[in-house]
């Protein structure tokens, strides 16, 4: 009996576990495909918000999903910005490009305007300059 | 002319001064910053065309096969209602795309000239003839970028809409196939008042 609790129990740890790979943590060093070095990411939550920066006058735009993948030796990167409020949002993004050293990767980007419709995403897509680029940064800043 | 017609123009005078003092001032800029001026084109439109057309063209499998394809840049037509420069389109999407050190460029129709005649100074007998460029070395392009740019403009009273379109192409110069396309689309509104 105490025999077959035991394995009942081994068998849930190794099913959770299985579920908990499945969630997205490929590979090491890596969440949804984006690269996240040493940070500790749990969620896409956690995700959207090491890799978003807010610069500038702050917006209620939300990065709510991300998810990357190599075409290649470039990183592209496919994200989905969030108006939750009921006015039509205007804001400038740009992506930052960081090399093995953290250093830039490439020049800055120039800030790209975007509209987005009140209570709609919008995905905004991008690929890396150049195969230097290992990580990256979505800078946000409010044009109102 | 009493003292107080000489205060009076001494008055004007400074105000004169200050009122020309104060009409200009000069500071530098953001060159990468959102420019919305008028809604004409501007230098928002030219980075963020180069910049989408140079990381499209990144992933095009000719291009991004790595062996270092060679690439000659033929006009865009500026088919809008404006004078666009678009030679300076071209030029920022090659700048990016060599930084991307994912193709090489080929001299270009205009650049032929200066290109031909370095060659021939070199084959005079000023130069060296071991140091000199040798003819017949120059390498083919093995592809062509074209494109066109629109614009549709239209104006109701107080309210001005330009939509702008760059449609680029690279054409395998070979077999006359079309490797890759794409388009960036611009819209801007300006509204008086």
């Amino acid at each position: 009996m105490k025999t077959s609790v035991l394995v009942a129990l081994l068998a849930a740890c190794a099913l959770a576990a299985g579920c908990a790979h499945k969630k997205g943590f490929e590979k090491e060093g890596f969440a949804y495909g984006c690269p996240i070095g040493d940070t500790k990411i749990s969620s896409m939550e956690d995700l959207t918000k090491a890799k978003t920066v807010y610069e500038g006058k702050r917006t209620t735009i939300v990065d709510t999903e991300m998810r990357c993948t190599m075409t290649g030796d470039l990183i592209k990167v496919d994200t989905t910005l969030n108006n939750d409020s009921s006015k039509v949002k205007r804001i400038n993004y740009k992506f930052r490009w960081i090399d093995r050293e953290g250093m830039r990767a490439a020049d800055e980007e120039p800030w790209k305007p975007l509209m987005l419709y009140d209570n709609s995403n919008l995905l905004v897509n991008t690929v890396s300059p150049n195969n230097k680029a290992v990580d990256f940064r979505l800078i946000l800043r409010s044009e109102e | 002319m009493n003292t107080r017609q000489v205060a009076l123009v001494a008055s004007l005078a400074a105000l004169i001064l200050v009122a020309g003092c104060a009409q200009e001032k000069t500071r530098y800029g953001d060159a990468k910053g959102v420019e919305t001026l008028t809604n004409q084109y501007g230098s928002t439109d030219l980075q963020i065309m180069a910049e989408s057309m140079a990381r499209s063209m990144l992933q095009a499998p000719v291009i991004a096969s790595s062996n270092l394809p060679v690439v000659t840049v033929q006009e865009v037509r500026d088919k809008t209602s404006e004078y666009i420069d678009t030679r300076a389109i071209t030029d920022s999407i090659r700048s990016e795309l060599q930084k991307g050190g994912r193709v090489r460029f080929a001299v270009d129709a205009a650049g032929m000239n200066q290109q031909t005649e370095e060659l021939k100074r070199q084959q005079s007998d000023l130069y060296a003839k071991d140091s000199a460029a040798e003819m017949g070395r120059m390498v083919g392009a093995q592809y062509r970028l074209e494109g066109n740019i629109i614009s549709i403009v239209k104006q109701v009273k107080d309210t001005k809409d330009v939509y702008y379109k760059l449609n680029l192409q690279l054409w395998n110069i070979r077999n006359g196939l079309l490797e890759w396309s794409d388009e960036k689309e611009i819209r801007k509104t300006t509204t008086r008042g």
